[in-house]
């Protein structure tokens, strides 16, 4: 009798089985999109305070050099603007927004406090949704840090809109380079991660080679020539206290570079006649010999969790790019392409090398999966080398060198995916470049 | 006798007469010239005797030299280049010396040409012999393309010049009551569909096209989705009137409960989701998202208006897959900025299946275009 029931039951489930089936959604599979810029506006800042005023373009000059410096986004030119942003508090008006293709618009204001320091705050709109992305911000520092409060704001928006860290607030240590290839003058400098104030920490009178900074963006480790032979010091940024790391007669020490507590230091040392890698703890001076191969093992960096190292040896007969593990083991080799692959830097994501690659007469700055899998070759020159990771792993800044007697090197920086390759802005030459991590 | 007999004879004897003896045999006289004999001395018979002189051919002219440079270039250094040069100095001669003979080889006689008026030979034609090919040949010279077309063809329309904003080209009318201000035709530039890097750029010497024919396009599998749709529709009733004979089910089948949203019309052609695929495409722009947000793949509801423009306030995440929160969001956002923009000024679909297109479930999937 049951059976009969739901026999029948299903019957008439069927008869309106028409009916149901016209009740669901169309439903469209989207698999194929475009690769643009964003357009963005960021009218200049309102006004809140007339002693504000000058920064009021400023800041927001900066916002949209940051934000167009991406290539992810576009600056709408401000002679299209159609209605100006009189006041922080008033509602956008979408519309005219819209009508120019905006598709975010920053607005924001400017103002000096009571104690003095300038008050910056922002907003984020989604303009064709017609709402705000996320909350507002508002930042405060001396005046004689709006560049920082503008890339504070840029950072923020960037973040909030692509997903990526933000990377805008943060500076780049290099060698400045100036005079003929042949009696070139070194020294070492620091700038904003844009090239803007740059201030030199050497004098010039010595090689200097390969800053690279700390974790905690105060200190800078680098080889110098000071005593005829290569070795490491440890700069102060903030004080330009110098210390000499390592001082073992009859060795030469190069290529460090900082592991991710700060304290660890992982570098190359010569001695006896073979090259190997050694880290060394700052505090107490201990070293700890990490590979012993009679080939030229060096340019050692840390994983972000430190407990891996990647390096270029030439164990194999040409050089190669292995990992090993701090606790030992032998190391795994993951460079298998065609040339010579050196200088590699781990990503701060943890998830990619990048890398200097040469081959048939080219240089190539690229970057590889940890097992080496997916090389992507992005660069290709007479001379790329020295790749460094900006504090969100999406952007590699690099040394770039123009063929000839005359050339001159130059900071490069290119987005991961191989777009947007655009020179830095420096005034002079520059090499070695090491970005640090987001200021604090 | 006939007389007649005797008539002949006489006749045929006397024409024989005259033959023989009035001179019918007699031969005709030759022509008689004169001239006068004079006697001549010997020198004038040697003259007479001495053959002429052939007609000389021209001697072959001597190549012409070129004028001479007034401004000689300095000559080359040899190894010899410190020897005096040498000249014809009278002083320079050792006294004594005899001169050397004048050479006259200038002023001799050219050898006569000889004349000859057998036919010229005709140079005797290389020996045919197998050759090798060569290695490259050169490539055929493509057919010149005429220059004047067959039939007169209308200008190709002038591009749109690249602004912000996408608007029509508009031209007075001149019979319009308030004529309308003209206005040029602007689009927002073209976007790139695919990530070249520096290391990857071709050459110039390589081709810009390849003449490879475009691969098939993959099959819509909004094809697959309708009968999928139908079984699992057709399905749920069941279920729904098993469960509610089972006592199971707490809540009717939407279907049941909202019978008056049953669409109307014949469902949207291939043709026509295809379209509405490709104008949100057009506008999905994934340059700007993270990596994190490159691999979520997320759904989205929207619901229309009947003139094709999206409910900006309906837009919602229906279903995500393989991001987290934050790459949630951003993907959302950017499907989401997708469909309100290209759909500002109404998508283009069949009103008259309004019925079958008011909700749509868009699910963006980045798989393609992800940085690998």
């Amino acid at each position: 009798m049951m059976r009969m029931i739901l026999t029948l039951l299903a019957v008439l489930g069927l008869l309106a089985a028409p009916v149901a089936a016209q009740d669901g959604p169309l439903r469209i599979e989207i698999t194929e999109g475009v690769i643009e810029p964003m357009p963005v506006a960021v009218p200049d800042f309102v006004v809140g305070d007339g002693a504000a005023r000058e920064y009021a373009s400023r800041i927001a000059r900066v916002v949209a050099d940051d934000l167009s410096g991406t290539g992810l986004f576009r600056e709408i030119p401000r002679e299209a603007f159609i209605s100006p942003i009189t006041s922080f508090s008033s509602p956008v008006q979408f519309a005219d927004w819209k009508a120019i293709n905006a598709q975010a618009l920053v607005s924001g204001a400017v103002e000096i406090g009571q104690d003095g320091r300038l008050v910056v705050k922002f907003r984020l709109y989604d303009v064709f949704a017609g709402q705000e992305l996320g909350e507002g911000l508002r930042f405060a520092s001396a005046p004689e840090g709006w560049r920082r409060m503008a890339h504070k704001v840029a950072d923020a928006v960037y973040t909030r809109i692509t997903g990526e860290g933000p990377y805008f607030d943060s500076r780049v240590a290099f060698v400045a380079e100036t005079g003929p290839k042949n009696a070139r003058r070194k020294r070492l400098a620091v700038m904003d991660y844009d090239g803007a104030n740059v201030r030199y920490l050497t004098g010039g009178d010595d090689i200097v080679l390969a800053p690279r900074f700390s974790p905690d963006g105060e200190k800078i480790l680098f080889t110098s020539y000071s005593s005829g032979f290569p070795r490491i010091y440890l700069m102060d940024v903030a004080s330009l206290d110098l210390r000499a790391l390592e001082e073992q007669p009859g060795s030469m020490s190069f290529a460090p570079r900082f592991g991710p507590d700060g304290r660890t230091v992982v570098y190359s040392m010569t001695r006896g006649g073979t090259t190997d890698i050694y880290t060394l703890d700052i505090d107490s001076g201990t070293t700890r010999r990490l590979t012993r191969s009679p080939s030229i093992d060096t340019a050692p960096s840390f994983s972000p969790d430190g407990t891996r190292i990647v390096f270029e040896s030439d164990r194999s007969g040409s050089q190669q790019l292995y990992i090993m593990s701090l606790d030992g083991g032998s190391p795994e080799r993951i460079s298998f392409g065609q040339g010579r692959y050196g200088t590699p830097v781990w990503s701060p994501r943890g998830d990619l090398i990048a890398f200097t690659k040469q081959s048939k007469g080219r240089f190539h700055i690229g970057v590889m999966r940890l097992d080496g899998s997916e090389e992507r070759l992005l660069t290709a020159s007479f001379l790329d080398e020295g790749p460094t990771w900006s504090p969100n792993g999406r952007v590699i800044m690099f040394t770039r060198e123009s063929q000839g007697a005359d050339g001159q090197a130059s900071l490069y920086s290119v987005d991961i995916t191989g777009r947007n390759l655009k020179r830095m802005r420096t005034e002079t030459g520059a090499s070695d470049p090491s970005w640090s991590p987001l200021l604090r | 006798m006939h007389a007649g007999h005797y008539i002949s004879g006489a006749g045929h004897l006397g024409l024989i007469g005259w033959l023989l003896w009035g001179g019918g045999f007699a031969p005709t006289p030759e022509p008689f010239e004169v001239s006068e004999v004079a006697v001549i001395s010997s020198e004038e018979y040697a003259a007479l005797t001495t053959p002429e002189p052939v007609p000389q051919a021209a001697p072959q002219p001597a190549a012409p030299s070129p004028p001479e440079d007034t401004d000689t270039p300095p000559e080359r250094p040899t190894a010899d280049a410190d020897a005096p040069p040498a000249r014809d100095d009278p002083e320079a001669a050792q006294p004594g010396t005899p001169d050397r003979a004048p050479d006259v080889s200038g002023l001799q006689r050219p050898a006569p040409a000889e004349a000859d008026d057998s036919s010229p030979q005709r140079p005797a034609a290389p020996p045919e012999s197998a050759t090798l090919a060569p290695d490259t040949s050169d490539r055929p010279t493509p057919r010149p393309a005429p220059r004047v077309a067959p039939q007169p063809v209308a200008p190709p329309e002038p591009d749109a010049r690249v602004d912000e904003v996408r608007q029509e080209e508009r031209t007075p009318d001149e019979g319009a009551d308030t004529p309308a201000e003209p206005q040029e035709a602007t689009a927002p530039e073209a976007a790139a569909t695919e990530i070249v890097t520096e290391a990857e750029e071709a050459s110039a010497a390589a081709p810009r096209t390849s003449l490879r024919p475009r691969a098939r396009p993959a099959a819509p599998q909004a094809v697959a989705e309708a009968p999928q749709d139908d079984a699992a529709d057709e399905a749920d009733p069941i279920r729904a009137a098993l469960e509610e004979a089972l006592g199971g089910a707490d809540e009717p089948a939407p279907s049941a409960a909202q019978p008056s949203d049953a669409p109307a019309g014949p469902p949207l052609s291939q043709g026509e989701r295809d379209a509405l695929r490709v104008a949100v495409q057009n506008c999905w722009n994934v340059g700007s998202l993270s990596s994190a947000a490159l691999a979520t793949t997320v759904v989205v509801g929207v619901s229309m208006g009947r003139d094709g423009r999206p409910d900006v306030g309906s837009v919602r995440l229906i279903g995500s897959e393989g991001g987290s929160g934050e790459a949630v969001n951003r993907a959302f956002e950017a499907a989401r900025r997708a469909i309100i923009v290209c759909g500002s000024s109404g998508y283009d679909l069949p009103e008259d299946k309004y019925e079958r297109w008011r909700d749509i479930e868009m699910t963006f999937n980045p798989e393609k275009m992800r940085i690998k």
